[in-house]
C-alpha cells in the first residue's frame, strides 16, 4: 500500500481518503477513492447496493485493508498502525453494525456495559449509571433485564446505539441506523444522532438509503456508485443537482448511469433463444 | 497424470495448508494466553460449560466402558483360569488407553462441537466483530478462554472417567461374578504404576488430547464460512479432525511412553 506523507490532524478534516482501491474476489469495489469527512458533522453516505458502502466504514476502522491509497482517521494512518494502536484508536470510534451484532450470552444491560468493563476501572454504581443513562436515551432502560432474542430488530439496533455511543466517542460510524425502526423510534434516533453531534461535536457518518431522514440530520452527503463519490452537496438540494446519478438514484429509476442488473452475458442467448433450431 | 490427479492434489493442499494454518493460530493462541489473564472469569465460565457440564456423559459412558470390560475380559480369564487377573487389566486398559481417548472422543463431541457451533455463530453474526471494534480481542477474550478450560477439564475428566470405569469392573467383577474384592484391589494395586500409567497414562495424554481437541475446536469456530452450511460443516470438521488426531496422536505418545 502507497504511504502518502501524514497530513495535518487539526485542518477540519477528521477522515480523509486517498485513492482507495479495492478489489474484492475479483470485482472492483473501490476506484481510487479519494473522500474528506469533516470533523464534528453528520456525513451521510448513500449509494445503490452492494456499492461497498459498509466495506468504507469497514476500511476506515481498520477492519479490511485496501488494496492501494491511504485513510487517515485523525492524522493516524489506519493501515499503518500497529495492533495496540489500532484497539487505543478504536476506542474513540462507536460503531453501529447493519445486523447489531449484541452479544448474545449477555444481557441488554450487560451488552452497553460491555466495553466499559473492558477498558476502564470504574466503579459498579458508575457503570450502572452510565448503562442506565445511554439506555434511557434510547428509550430502553425498562428492557436493561431482556436478552437479545427477546428483543425486536428496531429495539436490537437502539441497545446497539446505546452501546456504540457509551464512550462518547469521537466519531461514530452508523451502518443503515433507520432500518427496521417503527416512525417514533426513528424520530427518537435522528434527534439523538443529531443532539450527540451538537452537544458533543462527535463526528457522525452514516450510511443509509433513506434520503428523508438523511435530510433532517446530515450536513453533507455524498453518493458513492461504481467505487467513486459520484455527486456530494447538501442533503436538501442534493437530489435536485441536475446530475443523471442523483436523477437516477432519488427518483429511483432502473435506467441511468447506476447499474441495476449485476453484469452477466446476453440474456436472450442464455435463455437459448439465440442460434436455436426454428 | 489422470483426470482426477490436479483434484486430488488440490484435496492434499488444501489439508496442508489447514495444517499449517492451524498451527499457526496456535501460535497466536499461546500468544495471546498473557492477555486472557485478564478474562479469568470468562475462562472459569468456560471450565464450567466444556468440564462440568461434561460430567454426566463421562461419568456414565466410563461406568458401562469398565462394566463392558470386565465382562468380556472375565470371559476370555475363565477358559485360562486367570480371573482374579480381571480387575488388573481393566485397570490397566482404562488407565494406559481407554481412559484417555474414550474421554477425548466424548470431549470432542460433546463440547469441540459446541465450541466450534458457539466460534462460528458469533462469527456469522457479526459479534467477533463487534468485539474488535470495541477493541477487545476476540483471540484473548473467545478463544484462548475455550483452549485453556479444554486444557484444563480433560485431565480432571479423564480421571473422573476412569474412577468410574474401575468402579463398573467392581461392580461387575465383584458384585455380580464374585470375585473376590481383596484380589481385585491388590492385583490392580501391585500393578498399576504411577509414573507410567497415572502419569504418562492418564494425565500426559489426556493433556495432549485436550490440547489438540481445544486447538481443533476453537480454530474451527474461527476460519468457518459465516453461514449456516459454514457452521454446520465447521462442527462436523471438528469431530472428524479430533478423532483422527486423538487416535494418531495416541499411537505417537504410546510409542514414545512406553
Amino acid at each position: 500500500m502507497t504511504q502518502p506523507a501524514r497530513p495535518p490532524a487539526d485542518d477540519g478534516t477528521l477522515v480523509r481518503i486517498r485513492g482507495l482501491t479495492t478489489v474484492l474476489n475479483g470485482k472492483s469495489i473501490f476506484d481510487a477513492l479519494d473522500m474528506d469527512i469533516p470533523r464534528g458533522k453528520v456525513t451521510a453516505i448513500m449509494g445503490p447496493s452492494g456499492t461497498g458502502k459498509t466495506t468504507l466504514l469497514k476500511h476506515i476502522t481498520g477492519q479490511m485493508h485496501a488494496d492501494a491509497g491511504s485513510i487517515h482517521v485523525d492524522g493516524r494512518n489506519v493501515a499503518g498502525l500497529s495492533r495496540e494502536e489500532l484497539y487505543k484508536l478504536r476506542e474513540g470510534v462507536g460503531y453501529l453494525f447493519q445486523n447489531s451484532a449484541l452479544l448474545t450470552d449477555f444481557d441488554v444491560f450487560e451488552n452497553v456495559a460491555f466495553p466499559l468493563r473492558q477498558h476502564t476501572k470504574l466503579p459498579e454504581v458508575l457503570i450502572r449509571n452510565l448503562v442506565l443513562m445511554k439506555l434511557q436515551a434510547v428509550g430502553l432502560r425498562g428492557a436493561a433485564r431482556l436478552m437479545p432474542n427477546e428483543l425486536s430488530g428496531g429495539m436490537a439496533r437502539r441497545v446497539a446505539l446505546a452501546r456504540a455511543i457509551v464512550f462518547d466517542p469521537q466519531l461514530i460510524l452508523y451502518d443503515e441506523p433507520f432500518v427496521g425502526l417503527d416512525p417514533v423510534a426513528l424520530n427518537q434516533v435522528l434527534k439523538l444522532i443529531r443532539t450527540l453531534n451538537k452537544t458533543l461535536g462527535i463526528t457522525s457518518v452514516l450510511v443509509s438509503h433513506e434520503l428523508a431522514a438523511v435530510q433532517q440530520i446530515a450536513d453533507h452527503v455524498m453518493l458513492l456508485s461504481n467505487g467513486k463519490v459520484v455527486a456530494q452537496g447538501d442533503p436538501k438540494t442534493i437530489a435536485d443537482d441536475g446530475s443523471p446519478w442523483t436523477r437516477q438514484f432519488f427518483g429511483g429509476e432502473a435506467d441511468g448511469p447506476i447499474p441495476f442488473r449485476y453484469p452477466a452475458g446476453d440474456y436472450a442467448t442464455e435463455l437459448g433463444f439465440v442460434g436455436a433450431p426454428k | 497424470m489422470s483426470a482426477r490427479e490436479p483434484l486430488r492434489t488440490n484435496v492434499v493442499t488444501q489439508s496442508l495448508a489447514q495444517i499449517g494454518l492451524c498451527g499457526l493460530f496456535l501460535l497466536t493462541l499461546l500468544a495471546a494466553i498473557p492477555r486472557s489473564f485478564r478474562y479469568l472469569r470468562e475462562t472459569t465460565r468456560q471450565l464450567w460449560f466444556v468440564g462440568a457440564m461434561s460430567l454426566t456423559i463421562i461419568m456414565v459412558c466410563g461406568l458401562f466402558v469398565g462394566m463392558v470390560l470386565m465382562l468380556q475380559l472375565y470371559h476370555v480369564l475363565s477358559i485360562f483360569g486367570g480371573t482374579s487377573a480381571s480387575g488388573m487389566v481393566v485397570a490397566l486398559s482404562v488407565y494406559r488407553e481407554l481412559g484417555p481417548v474414550v474421554t477425548a472422543l466424548l470431549f470432542a463431541g460433546r463440547a469441540g462441537t459446541a465450541i466450534t457451533a458457539e466460534i462460528g455463530l458469533m462469527r456469522a453474526t457479526d459479534q467477533i466483530s463487534a468485539m474488535e471494534m470495541m477493541a477487545v480481542d476476540p483471540i484473548a477474550y473467545v478463544a484462548t478462554p475455550r483452549f485453556l478450560a479444554g486444557l484444563i477439564a480433560m485431565p480432571l475428566l479423564c480421571c473422573v472417567f476412569c474412577a468410574m470405569a474401575v468402579f463398573g469392573g467392581h461392580l461387575v467383577g465383584v458384585t455380580w461374578l464374585g470375585i473376590d474384592n481383596g484380589t481385585f484391589w491388590s492385583n490392580m494395586t501391585a500393578v498399576v504404576d504411577v509414573r507410567t500409567d497415572i502419569v504418562n497414562g492418564v494425565l500426559l495424554k489426556s493433556l495432549a488430547f485436550g490440547a489438540v481437541v481445544s486447538l481443533i475446536a476453537v480454530f474451527q469456530g474461527f476460519t468457518t464460512p459465516p453461514t449456516s452450511e459454514g457452521v454446520a460443516y465447521a462442527t462436523t470438521r471438528t469431530v472428524v479432525a479430533s478423532s483422527i488426531a486423538i487416535l494418531a496422536l495416541d499411537f505417537v505418545l504410546t510409542a514414545f511412553l512406553m
